[in-house]
């Protein structure tokens, strides 16, 4: 989604009013639990919170210019791999095996069967259309994040075609942009 | 959880942006290699290897290369060919660096009025809105960042201050040099030094 993605594709930048951002904090609160403790280090009350609507129905959160989640649409927001390697727990993981590193990196889809080979690993509690961050056989941090098409279980049982969206990966536009003025 | 999890500090390859253990599927390893082999030696125990046999050939090479520019005359050494940068591209595609220079044109508005274009400032690190805002303060005029023809930014300024402007351009960016920076006169391009 992100292999193209520069400054110009912002087509609008909004400090959003005080009740979007309540929202917005209330549903990252929501997807990500983990993240509560820390949640107002990330998102101060303080400073101003702006969205940044993009092309395709995008939409990035940023704070001081820093982005740190992503949304499609109305979907769950997702923090940016920055953010995600700060605080890793944050996110349900998925494992690829070695050899798909190379091709998640240029953007594929995971694929089923580089998550059920011994390399891979999985989650059994993922459910299906959730945001997972996309682990790597024998890397310490995530290398991608993505939306599951299927469940684990249904992931495991298929063992066939794609399995996981990928939304953003290392080195994509949305990783290249640190800050975005 | 009752402790506040502390964010984890994650460091970055300088070269390719992403965590050492990655560079390896990252577009330039060749050019990781030195910052890993200082930073992350064990990350990839091969890498210390290979550089190691490398250095030898280099030496190896290096007394050849003496050996025979000795003998030439010292011009040779001198126009040695630039090596043109590149930058490469998602598809793995290389693209040649533009190169660098400021290119300033004027343009009749309406008989006596008319309009400075200033393109290329961006090549040199400098961020078009700040310079307008710098330009049209100086020159007390309206100062905008258009975009030009093929996709490409530049600064129109109102007025003729294709004189003053090159002044101007030297003092405020020293990275810019004076002999890069071109004027459009009768469709012809005349350096301004």
């Amino acid at each position: 989604m992100f292999k193209k993605f520069s400054f110009e594709d912002v087509s609008a930048q909004n400090q959003v009013k005080a009740s979007v951002q309540r929202k917005i904090r209330q549903s990252i609160a929501e997807e990500y639990p983990g993240l509560e403790p820390v949640l107002d280090d990330i998102l101060p009350k303080k400073s101003p919170l702006i969205v940044a609507k993009c092309q395709n129905h995008l939409n990035l959160v940023l704070v001081n210019n820093v982005p740190l989640f992503f949304s499609v649409r109305d979907g769950p927001y997702m923090p940016t791999l920055r953010l995600l390697h700060q605080y890793p727990n944050i996110m349900k993981k998925l494992q690829v095996d070695r050899g798909a590193i190379r091709f998640v990196l240029s953007g594929a889809n995971i694929m089923c069967p580089g998550l059920t080979s011994p390399g891979g690993a999985l989650d059994e509690e993922v459910e299906a259309e959730s945001p997972v961050a996309v682990m790597a056989e024998g890397k310490q941090h995530a290398l991608a994040i993505g939306f599951t098409k299927m469940s684990a279980k249904d992931i495991k049982a298929i063992n066939k075609g794609i399995g996981v969206d990928n939304l953003h990966y290392l080195n994509d536009g949305l990783w290249k942009m640190e800050r975005l003025d | 959880m009752a402790d506040k999890p502390q964010p984890v500090r994650v460091v970055y390859c300088p070269v390719c942006s992403m965590p050492p253990e990655y560079c390896e599927f990252g577009p330039d390893f060749e050019k990781c290699k030195p910052w890993l082999i200082q930073n992350f030696p064990d990350l990839y125990p091969d890498l210390l290897k290979e550089t190691n046999e490398r250095d030898a050939d280099k030496v190896a090479d290096k007394l050849q290369v003496t050996g025979i520019s000795s003998g030439s005359s010292d011009g040779a050494a001198t126009s040695a060919p630039k090596q043109e940068e590149v930058k490469r591209l998602p598809g793995g595609k290389i693209k040649k660096k533009e190169k660098q220079e400021v290119v300033i044109e004027k343009v009749i508005r309406n008989k006596r009025k008319c309009i400075t274009t200033v393109k290329g400032l961006e090549l040199f690190g400098v961020k078009l809105s700040d310079a307008s805002k710098k330009l049209g303060k100086k020159f007390a005029t309206g100062a905008s960042v258009v975009k030009g023809p093929t996709e490409k930014d530049q600064i129109d300024v109102q007025g003729d201050i294709s004189y003053d402007i090159v002044e101007f351009i030297t003092d405020t960016w020293p990275d810019v040099p004076e002999s890069a920076i071109y004027f459009i006169e009768d469709g012809k391009k005349v350096p301004a030094a």
